[in-house]
């Protein structure tokens, strides 16, 4: 059995591992107020501006006189995915529970079923350079402890370049796999495709003959300035998801080992109560048997 | 039909401004400014820099608008502006900083490119200015 002393020194250390994972969770609550605030004002420009894209898509779709450019062209017909870039979003550091785990899970199923050829990726943050090194898959850009007035820079980098990618025609869409935030304690691994863009038929007909908006200066221009900030605003929206939803793992993860240390000290106190009640107990006989003797 | 229009503006950071309104207008990044009034034909541009006004209950109010698109229909205007403030966030001393920065930054500005950018800075903090009515504003 263990002495006394081990089990004093072993509940300070349990303490103090306690003390670290009540800080590190209050910290990740401040953080996770931040990047839900940002993510919370992001989310209704992003759906908007999805739906003003949807509707000029299906207008210019829907009116044969429009002759549609090459950057609505590109959207308005899906060529055959061959060549794909992808984005994988996870965290820089650890300690989040199955935040790391789960995104990569739903990466790696993508990329297992993935038909076509990932030409390029780009990965966020350290733990997703260290699943790219074991999938052998070679990130071609790596971004690296981003903070978060940061996002905006490596957004516009990322969409700018894929979007002149799409328009050279060296890929064929552009794919992100990042953790969709739900709640701060409840995050989804998800798998988006940002261009081009899923259209929904049923909406699409119905829509068809509605609304004719008038497109100015024309329909092209028009398009061609909104699709790569219609772009931004997504990668822009899943990079928040995914910082969010960190810091939530985080902060539940840490909570749950707070409430682990503190039920291990309480088991450790009881042994050690125990313990020395034994060597009371042992010495209070011994004292009688002597006097009795 | 309604003689209200519903004007919405969002910017990546914030919605901005929500509520029904008698008339809107707003600048346009090529056909000048646009005038809304309820019933207008559903029309989608980009927008540009510059002031929006609005008329609500006979007053008329002012935002600033700093690119991003407008869809109008004939019951709402909906503005996705990359930045968009009102009267009360315009922060004056700021933007008067920032108004003797970028003229600081056109006099030396060496390349096109940086005079571009001083350009367009100047131009961002005179729109701040004017919508707040201060005097170095006008006559821009």
């Amino acid at each position: 059995m263990a002495s006394l002393q081990d089990i004093r020194r072993r509940i300070r250390s349990v303490k103090n591992t306690q003390q670290v994972t009540k800080a590190m969770k209050m910290i990740s609550a401040v953080k996770l107020r931040k990047s839900q605030e940002r993510l919370v004002a992001l989310r209704p420009y992003a759906s908007k501006m999805a739906e003003v894209v949807r509707r000029v898509v299906v207008r210019i779709k829907g009116d044969a006189e429009i002759q549609p450019g090459p950057a609505a062209q590109a959207f308005l017909a899906p060529r055959e995915e061959k060549r794909i870039r992808l984005v994988f979003v996870a965290s820089d550091k650890g300690l989040c529970g199955g935040f790391n785990a789960n995104v990569a899970k739903a990466a790696t199923a993508f990329v297992a079923h993935c038909p076509s050829e990932i030409v390029h990726l780009d990965v966020v943050g350290k733990r997703a350079v260290e699943w790219a090194k074991k999938q052998k898959l070679t990130p071609t850009k790596e971004y690296l402890n981003i903070p978060l007035p940061g996002l905006q820079r490596v957004v516009t980098e990322i969409s700018a370049s894929a979007s002149a990618q799409y328009h050279d025609g060296e890929i064929d869409a552009l794919y992100v796999v990042y953790n969709y935030f739900n709640s701060p304690v409840a995050q989804t691994p998800t798998v988006l495709r940002v261009f081009p863009m899923e259209l929904d038929p049923s909406l699409e007909s119905k829509e068809a003959g509605q609304v004719s908006h008038l497109l100015e200066p024309d329909p092209n221009a028009v398009l061609e300035t909104l699709l790569p900030r219609f772009v931004e605003t997504e990668l822009l929206r899943n990079l928040l998801e995914s910082s969010a939803s960190e810091h939530g793992a985080r902060m539940a993860a840490m909570d749950k080992a707070s409430n682990n240390a503190g039920e291990m000290i309480a088991k450790l106190t009881l042994t050690m109560n125990k313990i020395r009640q034994a060597g009371i107990t042992n010495q209070i006989i011994e004292i009688v048997s002597g006097a009795n003797a | 039909m309604s003689l209200t229009i519903k004007l919405e503006v969002v910017t990546p950071e914030r919605p901005v401004f929500s509520a029904e309104v008698a008339e809107v207008q707003f600048p346009t990044a090529s056909c000048g400014y646009y005038g809304i009034l309820p019933g207008h034909t559903p029309v989608m541009t980009e927008v540009g820099d510059g002031l929006l006004y609005y008329i609500q209950e006979g007053q008329k109010h002012w935002l600033t608008v700093f690119g991003g698109f407008a869809e109008v229909g004939p019951e709402r205007v909906m503005v996705l502006a990359r930045e968009s403030e009102t009267m009360d966030m315009i922060d004056l001393e700021r933007a008067e900083s920032s108004r003797q920065r970028a003229l600081k930054m056109l006099k030396e500005a060496q390349t096109e490119h940086d005079m571009a950018l001083a350009q367009a800075k100047l131009d961002a903090s005179l729109i701040r200015l004017q919508a707040a009515g201060h005097p170095a504003g006008h006559g821009y």
